[in-house]
């Protein structure tokens, strides 16, 4: 069995703190008073400090600490929280990433840099007004405080040295070590903190002041603070007072007691294991190609199970026969049970925009507001990694181009803030995800007159808005009157028109000129395992999905002769266009007498698929096309089938367009 | 390989005692009290130092203690070590024992 490698461990941490940082210092950006948030960035920068020390990244922990000690400063009130501290901050923050992840690199340069503007941003802060805010208790104050930290705070990275560093700087302090739940060293734990420990502290600070030494372990840590009263005026602690035990509640007390060297256990430990182990049972971190990797077994399995269906189907063996069936139960619930594992909200990636949006506005000086509904959507995990950089070139676009400037925004009487609003839901086995802005929506005459000059369409020629739109995704198609570092070179829009394609997904573009624009990205839950349905056209299989079926009909042959040329069926009273995929495919084979349609959909468009036979639902683990086949855009992927031959998949997106496309042509020509 | 230096009766331990590489520590010395009554333990001058190797020797010396076995540093504590048991709070409250362990104090062992 094979151990993660730690730093590939701390390097996942250090990711998950540098996210919280990130939306804490653009949380606090929103409201620079919120102590929440000051405490939360400064908690991550502790931490991070901390476990990149004790795992060796020296650098990452030299230069986190300097931004902590600014954060430290705010939290303390001696500096206010300023734009420009966050903005250094947030800066200082892509650093510690790159030393995260290159802690060998050339990185000193940058980090002074990072560092001068961080001194000037607290500088600039300092101000006579906010040194006012400084708290000051007046008198001093006398605790006793025992502690224990969490059993595995040492493997996790906090280190007690400098949070007792901590403590003495606060006053006048005695701390003592209590080592009564050292095991012996067969039975030690060495990474594992067996030591916990009694302080008297005499201090003009107040007593949420020891809080904060311990206020990113404080949820997991045991700490019992008794103030003595009266408060000390001068002195050092007392020694000739009570010892700490007869100030501490009973429980403490009795632990304290048994404080001498013996070896016996600590009386609070268990219960603080017991604490840790449940919240650690709650959570397993898996690495994400381990998922693959099951993913890939459960695939074989499904495969293999088919074939097993298909070969009990054909025997008389009624025993194997049950058998199979509950492999095929099981395999079905072994695979739904993955999918669920493989399953993460978006709120990881909207989270990312939020930083970016926050620079692009600044960048712009435009005034951007994020908005986020839906983040606890689940999506496939390998879907939100392919999503993200489509993404960035959408809200990018929007921010540069959709968005205008205050100015205008006032002089068009609407608010000076612009707002792009980021959604997700699940709707029939998809994900939609739209980018909606209140900006300046898409100049379909621009968009025209840039398509005709590039002779994408033809002069005067008949396009709907959503054919207009979908202009925008083609390659080198801009039509920005000026080239930002942003976006305006046309590069980018088909990469994400790309992206989606290869994803399976759709888009869809809405505008209204004046009022905003809107993006809707309609992507499949999952790329790995699908239900389909499997059909034949002529001697070939093939498989669609089963989420975009709607419903199957029986096409009668003479029904089929006489809509020869208008290929439409009337469905409910709508006349829904129909593709013969035999003659698509080029089958040359007769049809069958009794052809079926399926009726398939993308959200509000239908279109009906001719096949010889539906033979019934399939379990389809989806395999990649071949790179010789990568542009064959009528179909998605291939799979195979229990008999051990290849069925291609179809791609749903793709066909309802070509038969929309002729239901057009059909119209057009009357 | 180990990572420890072992001549007879004496374990010299590697520079790195701290947390990252303790687990190792851990084994060499529990492999080498086995095999020795009475054991000096060897500390570089240099060596860093952090609570989980105090940790471990208080827990060697209970299990010597236990054993009927003698343990002893070569030296007394200085530098990083001296430096962590100060500041870890262990040097406050130690018994004349302990003082005689980790600081030589009361007569060479």
């Amino acid at each position: 069995m094979s151990f993660p490698d730690p730093i590939a461990v701390f390097r996942t941490e250090a990711a998950e703190l540098l996210e919280l940082i990130e939306a804490g210092l653009l949380d606090l950006n929103v409201n620079l008073g919120d102590k929440d948030q000051v405490d939360a960035v400064f908690r991550g920068l502790h931490t991070l400090k901390g476990s990149g020390a004790m795992f060796g990244f020296d650098a990452l922990a030299a230069f986190t600490h300097h931004c902590e000690t600014a954060f430290d400063r705010v939290r303390k009130g001696e500096v206010p929280a300023t734009r420009e501290l966050v903005t250094a901050v947030l800066e200082a923050k892509d650093h510690m990433r790159a030393l995260v992840d290159t802690p060998n690199g050339d990185h000193e340069a940058t980090g002074e840099a990072l560092l001068a503007n961080l001194r000037a941003a607290v500088d600039g802060a300092n101000s006579p007004g906010a040194a006012s805010l400084a708290k000051a208790t007046p008198g001093r104050n006398h605790f006793k405080i025992r502690f224990s930290l969490p059993q595995n705070a040492m493997a996790n990275g906090t280190n007690p040295l400098p949070l007792l560093d901590e403590l003495r700087e606060l006053g006048e302090c005695e701390i003592v070590a209590n080592r009564s739940a050292i095991p012996s060293l067969e039975l030690l734990a060495p990474t594992d903190l067996h030591v916990s420990w009694q302080v008297e502290l005499v201090t003009t600070q107040p007593r949420s002041a020891i809080d904060d030494v311990f206020i990113f372990v404080m949820d997991e840590m045991q700490l019992d603070v008794v103030t003595v009263e009266p408060p000390l005026t001068a002195g050092t602690p007392a020694k000739t007072e009570a010892p700490i035990a007869e100030a501490l509640p009973a429980p403490a007390a009795q632990a304290v007691a048994a404080a001498p060297t013996a070896p016996a256990p600590a009386p609070t430990a268990p219960a603080l294991v017991d604490a840790k182990q449940k919240k650690t049972s709650e959570n397993v971190r898996v690495p994400a190609e381990k998922l693959d990797e099951l993913m890939d077994r459960v695939g074989e399995l499904v495969i293999a199970q088919s074939r097993l269906s298909q070969l009990a189907g054909g025997s008389g063996d009624l025993q194997l026969r049950a058998v199979s069936e509950d492999v095929e139960r099981l395999s079905g619930e072994l695979r739904d049970t993955m999918m669920v594992l493989r399953m993460v909200p978006v709120t990881q990636l909207f989270g990312r925009f939020r930083r970016l949006v926050h620079d692009l506005a600044r960048e712009t000086g435009k005034t951007i507001e994020l908005l986020t509904e839906g983040e606890t959507t689940e999506v496939d995990k390998s879907v939100i990694e392919r999503l993200a950089d489509p993404l960035v070139h959408l809200v990018r676009n929007s921010c540069d181009h959709g968005l205008e400037t205050p100015e205008e925004r006032r002089a068009a009487g609407k608010p000076e803030a612009g707002h792009i609003l980021l959604t997700a839901r699940q709707q029939a086995g998809e994900v939609i995800i739209t980018i909606k802005d209140d900006g300046r929506g898409i100049n379909k005459e621009r968009v025209r007159a840039k398509a005709e000059s590039s002779g994408l369409i033809a002069s005067n020629a008949n396009l709907t808005d959503q054919e207009l739109y979908q202009l925008i995704f083609q390659p080198g198609f801009s039509t920005a009157q000026t080239v930002t570092n942003l976006s305006g070179r046309g590069v980018g829009m088909d990469v994400v028109k790309r992206t989606i394609d290869a994803l399976r997904g759709t888009i869809n573009v809405t505008s209204h000129v004046g009022k905003g624009s809107e993006i809707s990205l309609a992507i499949p839950l999952t790329l790995a395992i699908i239900d389909g349905l499997l059909v034949r056209v002529g001697d070939g299989r093939y498989v669609i999905p089963l989420s975009a079926v709607e419903e199957c009909l029986e096409l009668p042959i003479e029904e089929d002769m006489r809509s020869r040329g208008r290929s439409f069926i009337s469905l409910r009273d709508s006349l829904v266009p129909f593709l013969r995929l035999r003659d698509l495919f080029r089958t040359g084979t007769k049809p069958d007498p009794f052809q079926k349609v399926v009726v398939i959909s993308t959200g509000s468009e239908r279109v009906g698929l001719v096949v010889d036979q539906i033979i019934g639902d399939h379990q389809t683990v989806i395999k990649g096309m071949s790179k010789l086949h990568h542009d064959v855009a009528t179909f998605s992927g291939a799979t195979i089938l229990g008999d051990g031959d290849v069925a291609l998949i179809l791609d749903v997106g793709h066909l309802v367009a070509e038969g929309q496309q002729q239901e057009a042509h059909l119209r057009a020509a009357g | 390989m180990p990572a420890s230096d072992v001549k007879e009766d004496c374990l010299r331990l590697p520079q790195n005692l701290t947390v990252r590489a303790i687990t190792i520590v851990q084994q060499e010395m529990l492999q080498f009290l086995d095999k020795t009554a009475s054991a000096t333990i060897e500390l570089d001058d240099d060596c860093q130092v952090d609570i989980s190797f105090i940790q471990l020797m208080e827990a060697a010396r209970i299990h010597a203690d236990t054993a009927g076995k003698h343990i002893a540093l070569a030296r007394p504590a200085s530098g990083s070590t001296l430096d962590v048991l100060k500041r870890s709070g262990f040097l406050e409250g130690m018994s004349a024992e302990d003082l005689k362990f980790w600081l030589h104090q009361g007569g060479i062992q």
